[in-house]
C-alpha cells in the first residue's frame, strides 16, 4: 500500500514537472525558411500583394473598423476568439515586435510574449510561407498600415481552452514543419500550391478537421486535403472531389468566381465573400491562372471543360422542372413555395441566369450536409461583395419575414431534393434554431 | 376633376409598400393572416371618427356590392384600407404640391387643384353628404335603404349633389377610386382581405414569373400569393 502511494506521488510529481515545462520552457522559434540578402527590401507593393493572399483583413479588421485594428468576432467549436489589433501602434498593436518575432507569430503561433495563439490564426499555413514573403508582410505592417491605438476585446474561452500553455502540446502533435518545398516540374503548378497552401490558407476552412481539430493535411499530397470543412456551421465545400465545382466548372469559370464571386453557375456567400471580397479579387490575372491550375491539378476529375454556347435545342424538362411547370394546384408546400418566392430568379429549372441568379441544381450549399448556410440565405438573404472586375453588389433578399418556420422547412427539403440534387429534409425545428441564431 | 389626379404616383407607392413591408415585419413576425382580423364594426379606425366610420362602411358596401358577382367591399375589407391611406401619406398629400393658386376648372394636366389634403375631403365631404341625406332624406346616409343610398351616390357622382365644402375636389371620385384600390391592393395595405378580389378576377399575385407560361393558351391554374407571401 505504501510503495503505490509511493509510484502515485511520484507520477504525479513528474507530470507535473511536465506541464510546468510545457507551460513555462520557452518554445524554439522557427527559423527563416530560405535565404534572403540581409539588405532586402521588398518591391512598390509587395507586402500588401502578401497581405491580400494572406488575407489578413478577414479577421483583423472589424465590420466597420479601421484596418487591421482587429476586434472581428471569429466564432469556433470553443467559443469566440476576438481578433487582435495588428496595426504598428506600439501599445495596443504590433509596433514594437521585432522581424524575428514577427515570423515567430507566423509560424509557430506564438506571441512576442511567448502565449500561444489560438488555431484561428493559420499559422498552420503561414509556416510554409516564404521568407520573402514574411519579411514583405513586416515591411507592409510595420511601414505601410495606419497605427491604430485601440485594445481589442480580450479573448477569454472557458476551462480548460483558456489555458493557452494546452496549444503548445497540440502544436506539437498537429503542426507540420515549415517551409514550403515545390513539388512540381511546372512553375505555375508550384505559384499555385504555394498561394493554395501557404498565404491563401484555402484548407483553414476547406480542409477537414482531425480529431484534434488540427487541419487534416496542409499540402496537395495529403488525401484529407481540402476535401471539404466546415465553419460557423456552414459547409466549407469539398474543392476536389470528382462531382465538387471547381472540377465540374471550366478553368474559366473557376476563375470567374474567385476574381468576382459568381460565375454562370453560382455566386459566393457566407465566409468566402470576404475572401473574394478582401483578398482573391486582388490576385494578379497570373497568380489567379496558377490558383485554378493547382486546384484543378489535385482533383479527382480530369477538370470541366470549356462550355459551348447553348444550341438551339432545349432538352426535355426533368420531374421537378415539369411539376414546377404545371403550376398544379395540388402541388406540395415545398414547390409551390419555390414558386411563388424563388421561382422569379432562379427559374423553374433551378439553372438561374449565367453571373446574377445562382443555380440551385447541384448547388453545394444547397445540398450541404451543414444546413445553416442554406437556411441562412434563406432567412437572411445574401450580398455580393462589389470587385473591380463585377463592381455590382447584387443581393438576395431574406424570406425570413415572409416564410415560417414550417414554410422554411418545407421549401429547403423541396430544394435538398430537387432536380439533380440528393440530400435529406430539413426540419422545423433546426429552421428555428437557425431563426434565432441569426 | 379626373380621378387620375389622385393616383398615387410610382414612387409613392413603393414607398408606402417599403414602410408597408417595414410594419408588417414589425406586426407580423410569422403569418399573421392565420388569425382572422377583428370584424369592421369592432375596428378603431385610425383616421375615421365613428359617424364616419360608418359612412364608409355604407358607402363601400354600395360601390362594390357583396350580392351578385365576386366579393363586395365589405369582405375584402376596403374601409379598412381608405382609413389607413387617410392616416398616412396618401391623406396628408405627404408629396403633392399644395401650394396656391387653386383652380377648380383649370385643365387634368395641371393637378390636383384643392387646397384640401384627401382626408380633409373626406371629412368635409363625408360630412356635408350625410347632412344633405338629413335634409332629403331625414336619415344620415348609413342608415338609409339601399336603392335611396344607390340614388344619393349616383346623384353625388353626376354632379346633382354639389358639394362646396370640399373645396374644388371631387369627394366621390376619391371614394370610388380608393374602393378600388382598397380591392385589388395587396393585402398587405388592409384591404383585399384573403386576396379574394384577385382570386375573383382570377390575378396570380406578386408572383411575377410566368416565363415558363408564354405561349400556353390556357389559363394559368395556381392561386394568387401577396407580398406578404399569403396564399390562396
Amino acid at each position: 500500500m505504501k510503495t503505490l502511494l509511493k509510484i502515485i506521488g511520484l507520477l504525479v510529481l513528474l507530470g507535473l514537472v511536465a506541464v510546468a515545462a510545457i507551460a513555462f520552457v520557452p518554445i524554439r522559434a522557427t527559423p527563416p525558411q530560405g535565404q534572403v540578402a540581409a539588405d532586402f527590401k521588398p518591391a512598390e507593393g509587395q507586402g500588401e500583394y502578401a497581405m491580400r493572399l494572406a488575407d489578413c483583413a478577414a479577421c483583423h479588421t472589424a465590420e466597420g473598423g479601421k484596418p487591421f485594428a482587429g476586434g472581428r468576432p471569429i466564432e469556433s467549436p470553443f467559443g469566440t476568439i476576438w481578433s487582435t489589433n495588428i496595426t504598428p501602434d506600439p501599445e495596443t498593436g504590433i509596433g514594437g515586435y521585432t522581424l524575428d518575432e514577427f515570423r515567430h507569430v507566423l509560424y509557430d503561433g506564438v506571441r512576442r510574449d511567448g502565449a500561444h495563439l489560438y488555431p484561428a490564426m493559420p499559422y498552420e499555413n503561414y509556416r510554409m510561407a516564404s521568407e520573402e514573403d514574411v519579411r514583405a508582410l513586416y515591411d507592409y505592417f510595420m511601414n505601410g498600415v495606419e497605427p491604430v491605438k485601440s485594445e481589442v476585446k480580450k479573448t477569454a474561452l472557458d476551462f480548460p481552452f483558456n489555458q493557452r500553455w494546452g496549444i503548445r502540446v497540440w502544436d506539437w502533435v498537429g503542426l507540420a514543419s515549415p517551409g514550403f518545398k515545390p513539388r512540381y516540374n511546372n512553375p505555375v503548378l508550384n505559384r499555385g500550391a504555394y498561394i493554395v497552401e501557404t498565404l491563401g490558407h484555402c484548407g483553414a476552412c476547406h480542409s477537414p478537421r482531425t480529431p484534434i481539430f488540427a487541419q487534416d493535411g496542409t499540402d496537395g499530397t495529403s488525401d484529407g486535403f481540402l476535401r471539404g470543412g466546415e465553419i460557423a456551421g456552414w459547409s466549407a465545400p469539398d474543392l476536389r472531389g470528382a462531382k465538387s465545382a471547381p472540377q465540374l466548372w471550366s478553368a474559366s469559370q473557376l476563375k470567374a468566381y474567385l476574381a468576382s464571386g459568381r460565375n454562370n453557375h453560382s455566386a459566393v456567400t457566407g465566409e468566402m465573400s470576404l475572401v473574394v471580397q478582401d483578398s482573391l479579387q486582388y490576385l494578379t490575372n497570373e497568380d489567379l491562372d496558377a490558383v485554378v491550375a493547382y486546384l484543378r491539378h489535385i482533383g479527382d476529375g480530369d477538370g470541366g471543360k470549356e462550355e459551348l454556347p447553348a444550341s438551339g435545342e432545349k432538352p426535355a424538362p426533368d420531374a421537378t422542372t415539369a411539376l414546377l411547370n404545371s403550376a398544379d394546384p395540388s402541388m406540395d408546400l415545398g414547390p409551390r413555395l419555390y414558386l411563388d418566392n424563388c421561382g422569379a430568379c432562379h427559374f423553374t429549372n433551378g439553372k438561374g441566369a449565367d453571373g446574377v441568379f445562382p443555380e440551385l441544381d447541384g448547388n453545394s450549399l444547397v445540398t450541404a450536409d451543414q444546413v445553416t448556410g442554406l437556411l441562412h440565405v434563406i432567412l437572411n438573404g445574401s450580398r455580393l461583395p462589389s470587385t473591380r472586375e463585377r463592381p455590382a453588389d447584387l443581393a438576395m433578399p431574406g424570406f425570413g419575414k415572409r416564410l415560417s418556420d414550417e414554410e422554411v422547412a418545407a421549401l429547403a427539403t423541396f430544394l435538398r431534393g430537387a432536380w439533380s440534387n440528393k440530400a435529406g429534409p430539413v426540419d422545423t425545428a433546426t429552421v428555428a434554431a437557425n431563426r434565432s441564431g441569426s | 376633376m379626373s380621378t387620375r389626379d389622385h393616383s398615387t404616383t410610382r414612387r409613392g407607392f413603393l414607398q408606402s409598400a417599403a414602410a408597408g413591408v417595414a410594419v408588417s415585419a414589425m406586426t407580423h413576425p410569422a403569418m399573421a393572416q392565420k388569425q382572422p382580423p377583428v370584424a369592421l364594426e369592432e375596428y378603431s379606425p385610425t383616421y375615421f371618427t365613428a359617424e364616419e366610420w360608418t359612412f364608409i362602411l355604407a358607402a363601400t358596401a354600395r360601390l362594390i356590392p357583396s350580392e351578385g358577382d365576386g366579393p363586395g367591399a365589405t369582405e375584402t375589407r376596403v374601409p379598412v384600407f381608405i382609413d389607413l391611406q387617410l392616416a398616412g401619406d396618401f391623406g396628408n398629400a405627404a408629396d403633392w404640391y399644395m401650394e396656391g393658386p387653386h383652380v377648380p376648372d383649370a385643365p387634368a394636366q395641371f393637378g390636383y387643384q384643392s387646397p384640401l389634403t384627401p382626408a380633409e375631403v373626406y371629412r368635409a365631404g363625408i360630412a356635408e353628404f350625410d347632412e344633405w341625406c338629413r335634409q332629403n332624406h331625414n336619415a344620415p346616409f348609413a342608415e338609409l335603404d339601399a336603392a335611396t343610398q344607390d340614388a344619393a351616390l349616383t346623384a353625388l357622382q353626376k354632379g346633382d349633389i354639389k358639394l362646396a365644402s370640399t373645396q374644388g375636389a371631387s369627394f366621390f371620385g376619391l371614394l370610388l377610386q380608393n374602393t378600388k384600390e382598397g380591392y385589388f391592393a395587396d393585402p398587405l395595405y388592409g384591404g383585399n382581405h384573403g386576396m379574394a378580389a384577385w382570386v375573383h378576377i382570377g390575378f396570380p399575385g406578386a408572383r411575377a414569373s410566368y416565363l415558363e407560361w408564354v405561349g400556353i393558351d390556357k389559363p394559368y391554374p395556381l392561386g394568387p400569393v401577396s407580398i406578404s407571401g399569403e396564399r390562396a
